[in-house]
Formats: structure tokens, sequence, C-alpha cells
């Protein structure tokens, strides 16, 4: 093909290319022609997803869906600064979620889309809804207290009684929370954090801890292999390793519960899209679906009418699982988040 | 004479612009993709949320954040050194006994280089743990439950070093290759022992390599964190770790940007006194 030739091709080419494009765009709805990209983690998470929300949601709505992966939520300010979004729908913890508001990140609810009366009474934030929980807790060996082993976090501190290595959740609030409950503060009474209190607490058991973990399968190591008898863990990941046989047990009372809630960016083109895929997913049927899939927790308690009992029993969200536990609060985290990060840094860096 | 006039190229465009519209393309490259960012995160570092030097005061005021500093200078001190010990010899069993082990040898480099540090991560941890090889071997030996190995500052180090051992390995042996071996034929028909001939021989010719080396490795450790963060203790927290957390937990671009700038001017100051001493632009040149 000599160089004119060449390019009389690419011409054709591309002006087919653009009627094809223009065609296409006239001849279906624009709801149905649309993608809606999801923001998920990969793995298990997103083939649960995949089961539970994406395929039925495509069906109902035909709205298709493409996942991106992982979860980023550094990505959430990138987007939204510079208005190119790659994802339009995500999850994020509580406490990033009002950090979010905070900083003005995110899409108000859309309540003409949203069914609020298919909602539970603590799933809504200002700009986000609920998904599902995760607890994290304390779990220890069997085999190590074969007499019983700790039930609170006051035994986790009480090297004594309980002796043996221990392993925590690099994660500043949630330990900083486990410390003043072992120090005597009553769960409805730990925010706003008594920071200082936290830290001289900890001191005390900083050199039992032999680990600060920071991946989820590196705590079922440590746990699995005997490196340590007792660790702060996620109910999950505890419940995987009793399934493997490994003589874990894991503590309900004193546990921290902590969320995802769905959340869409400001400005996404696609936004209303995105309410609609949220408002399917916080139904209780879908998120009971995903739930009994892994072992996460509905933040919908409707949800349980769709669960088994004896699943429901090993989910953080389960009544009885609740009224021992405790929930972080964002409104104090959120703003609060840089100074506790900066104070435990240096606290464990020293 | 009339031959020096017609190699001398066509002055002066030719001399001036040819190497400059050769360079272009990278130059461009660099600047769009290098230059315009680190512009970016240092207008960053003193306008997000507002403009101030508010973080840089919060840097050098903050105790956390010199400590850490100065610990991720250590640690790369440290790998760069225990490199250095282990990769000389191996570079130069490979550029001096060519054949079977040096193919092999290069191999081994080779394959520990391009396999993801994170997998190698892993591995130290399954090694150095309380149920791996290391604490059986001890057991078998009848020495007890051996002390710590994991999640200490030597797993850290180990870890580190293994990870970018290659780098100091090939930077020295593409030098040492190139010396000529007649070089240290002619020391030894002088007199030389072998020692001394490699003392006073290959040594100096090897240096260039050893500069080279240790910068990049220095270098590449100073930005090391996932590996510290896996296997190390928390005290071995590395300056990118608490950057990273700035970026990606906290939001706060501004002061991550403050900490990065702060860290690359340290490095700047590092490799303004290493080239002094080490004359690094006389070894380039």
């Amino acid at each position: 093909m000599g160089r004119i030739g060449r390019r009389a091709f690419i011409r054709t080419g591309a002006v087919a290319a653009l009627a094809t494009a223009v065609a296409g765009r006239r001849g279906a709805a624009p709801a149905e022609s649309q993608t809606l990209n999801v923001n998920t983690w990969g793995g298990s998470w997103t083939a649960a997803e995949e089961a539970a929300y994406f395929k039925p949601f495509t069906e109902k709505t035909g709205i298709a869906i493409a996942t991106v992966a992982p979860v980023s939520f550094a990505k959430l300010k990138a987007q939204v600064q510079t208005r190119n979004y790659e994802w339009d729908v995500s999850t994020i913890n509580p406490t990033e979620l009002r950090q979010a508001e905070l900083e003005g990140l995110l899409e108000p609810i859309d309540w003409s889309i949203v069914n609020r009366a298919a909602l539970g009474p603590n799933q809504v934030s200002s700009q986000g809804i609920g998904a599902v929980a995760l607890a994290t807790g304390l779990a220890y060996r069997k085999d190590k207290f074969p007499t019983g082993g700790p039930t609170s976090w006051s035994d986790f501190w009480d090297v004594k009684r309980f002796p043996g290595p221990r392993s925590l959740f690099n994660r500043s609030f949630t330990v900083m929370a486990f410390a003043l409950l072992a120090d005597g503060v009553a769960p409805s009474q730990l925010y706003p954090m008594n920071v200082d209190r936290a830290l001289r607490k900890l001191s005390e058991i900083k050199p039992h801890i032999k680990v600060w973990w920071t991946q989820g399968n590196q705590s079922q190591q440590l746990i699995r292999d005997g490196e340590v008898d007792m660790i702060s863990i996620w109910n999950a990941r505890a419940n995987e390793l009793a399934e493997a046989a490994v003589p874990v047990e894991f503590v309900w009372k004193q546990a921290e519960t902590y969320g995802s809630y769905w959340f869409v960016p400001k400005g996404t083109p696609r936004a209303q899209s995105a309410w609609r895929f949220i408002d399917f997913a916080v139904q209780p049927r879908p998120m009971a679906e995903f739930c009994t899939k892994l072992s996460y927790g509905p933040l919908n308690p409707k949800a349980f009418e769709f669960i088994p009992p004896a699943q429901a029993r090993k989910m953080p969200t389960y009544p009885e699982h609740l009224k021992i536990g405790f929930f972080p609060d964002p409104a104090w985290l959120g703003p609060n988040m840089a100074m506790i990060k900066e104070r435990f840094a240096q606290w464990l860096a020293t | 004479m009339a031959g020096d006039l017609a190699a001398r190229p066509p002055a002066p465009a030719g001399r001036l612009g040819g190497p400059w519209l050769l360079l272009a393309p990278a130059i461009v490259f660099l600047a769009l993709v290098y230059a315009a960012p680190l512009g970016q995160v240092l207008v960053l570092s003193v306008t997000d949320p507002a403009v101030s030097l508010a973080h840089y005061r919060r840097v050098f005021t903050t105790p956390l954040y010199l400590t850490v500093l100065a610990t991720t200078f250590r640690t790369s001190l440290v790998v760069t050194l225990a490199c250095l010990a282990l990769g000389y010899p191996l570079a130069y069993a490979m550029a001096r006994r060519p054949g079977r082990l040096a193919v092999a040898l290069l191999a081994v480099v080779g394959m520990s280089f391009w396999t993801s540090f994170l997998v190698r991560t892993y591995a130290w941890m399954v090694i150095l743990g309380a149920k791996g090889p290391v604490a059986a071997l001890a057991h078998a030996l009848g020495l007890g439950r051996p002390p710590q190995l994991l999640f200490t500052t030597f797993s850290s180090t180990l870890g580190m070093t293994h990870i970018l051992l290659p780098y100091m390995v090939m930077a020295l042996y593409a030098v040492m290759k190139k010396i000529d071996p007649g070089h240290l034929r002619a020391a030894a028909s002088l007199g030389a022992r072998p020692l001394q001939g490699f003392r006073h021989v290959f040594l100096p010719l090897s240096l260039p390599g050893v500069v080279n080396g240790c910068l990049l490795v220095f270098t590449l450790c100073l930005g090391f964190y996932v590996t510290p963060a896996l296997i190390g203790s928390p005290r071995d927290m590395m300056i990118s770790q608490l950057i990273a957390q700035q970026v990606d937990e906290l939001l706060a671009w501004g002061f991550a940007s403050a900490l990065s700038v702060v860290l690359l001017a340290a490095t700047f100051a590092a490799i303004a006194v290493y080239t002094r001493v080490a004359g690094l632009d006389r070894l380039w040149g």
C-alpha cells in the first residue's frame, strides 16, 4: 500500500468508526447503553459481588457493570480533582467516608432513586449508605489456654494470667479503643477518645506485642503457625482458620464492628445509574446473598430474614454480637484521623 | 590538514543542533513525566490546602518525621554496605571465572532479580518464622527455641539486602567484566603476588562499579517501604511508609508533598557529599 493509499485508508476508517459511534448513540436508550464502573477489592470479594449484586442488577436494569480493582481512597480525590472518572461507585469505611464528606468529594444521596423505607435505621450516613461490616476482635489459640482463654481486652493486657506472645492489628484508632476498654472505659464513653490515656495503656503491653500486623493473610499466618498465642483479628479470617481445623476461638465481647459504605464520587456523569445500583445493592435480599458467601455482616438488619440462623451467628452484625461489641464513631474519628495516626506512629516508632 | 577540516562537522548548527536534536525526545519525555510532576509536588507542598510553610514547620518540629528520616538513611546505609560485602565477591567470581560457574551465578542473580519482591518478602516470612526451617534446624541441633528472627531490624535488613543485591552485583559485574585480564597478568609478570595484583590493579579499576552500585542501592533503598512494613519491626519504619499513609489514608497531599520534598532534598544532599568523597564525576568521566 502506497503512502497516499494508506492515508486514504485511515481516513475512510475514521469516518466509518465515527459513523458507527453516532449510530450506536442514537440507537440505544441512554440508560441501557451505559456501563457502570464499580470499584472493588478483587478476589473472593468481587466474586461474591458478581453473584449477589452485579448479575441480578444487570438482568433487572440492562445496565452493564465493569469492575476496577483495587479500592483506593486516594483515587477518589484524584478522580474528583481531575474530573476523570475511572469508576462511578465504590465502598469505603465510615471514617474515610466522613473524611471524604468533609473534603466535599461525594455526591449527595439521590433520594428520588434510593428507597429509604427499605433501609435500616443506622445504615445511612449523610452521603453514603451502609453495606456490610467486619469485626476486629480478640482471638486466641485454644490449645495454649486449655483451662480457658482471655475473654476481654483487660485479659489480653493481663500477661501474668495469660502469658505468651501477642499480636495486634496495626490500625491506630482500633488498638487505642482496645487499650481504653482494657483500662476500664465503657464502650459508650470511647469517643471523643482520650489519646494520652490510650497510649499510656498501650505502652504497658508494647513489650509483649511480637508483631503489629498489616495484612489479613499475615494475621492468619501468625496465629495458625503458633507465632503468637493471641491476636486481634478480623472475624472472617478467624472463621476461615476455625473451618480449617486450627484451634482458634474468636471473642465477640468488645469486638470493633467496622462497616463499608457505598458512595458516588462527586461529579461523575453516571451518578443516576450509580444510585440505582446502590439502591439495588442495599436491599435485604442481595445483601443477604453477599454475606452468606463471605463472613461479613449485613448493615441492613432486614437481611437477616434471608440468612440461616447458624450462619447469622458468625456475623458481626448479629444482634447478640452488636450488644457486646462497639462501633467506632466516624463523626469524631474523621476530622481527628491525621492527629491520631501521627501520635500512634510516633508512639510506635519510639 | 585538509583531512582534519573535512572530518570536522559542519559548524555550528550541526555541532550544537545535532546532539540537542537527538536529546530532544528524551528531554521532552522527562520534562513531561518527571520534571512537571515534581514541580507540582513542590507547589503542592506550599499551597495545599493553603499557601504557607506550615507543612515544613510540622516536618521539622514533630519528632516523628526526623526520627523516621534518620532511620531511613541509617537503614539504607546498612543495606548498601551489606550488599557491597555480599555482592563484590559474587561479581568478582562471575567476572573472573567465566564459564559454567559464571553462567550459573548470573542465572541465579537474574532469577532473583525477576522474582516479585513481594514473593521474596513473603518467602523470608516463611524461612524466619517460628515454624520455618531456621527454627527447625536450631531445634534439631538441640539449641532450643531460637531468638525471634522475624519482625526485627535484622529480618527487614536481610530482606532488603536480598532484594537489592542483584542491582549491586549487576553494577559491579558490568565494570569488572571490562577489566582486561592482561592487566593482572602484567602485574604478575612484574612480580606482584595475586593479592597485590588485586589490591593495586583490580580493585582500583573496579571502583566505578562500587560507586555506581552503592549509589543505586542506596537511593533505591531510601524509597522502600513494603519489605520493612511486612517483615520489620515498627521501629524500622521508613519515611515512604509515612508518605504513603498521608497520600492513601489521609488525603493530605500537601503534607505528603512536603515530606517527599524533604526526602528528595536530603537524598540530593547525601549524593552531593558522596560525589565529593567518591569523585563520582571523575569515575564516570
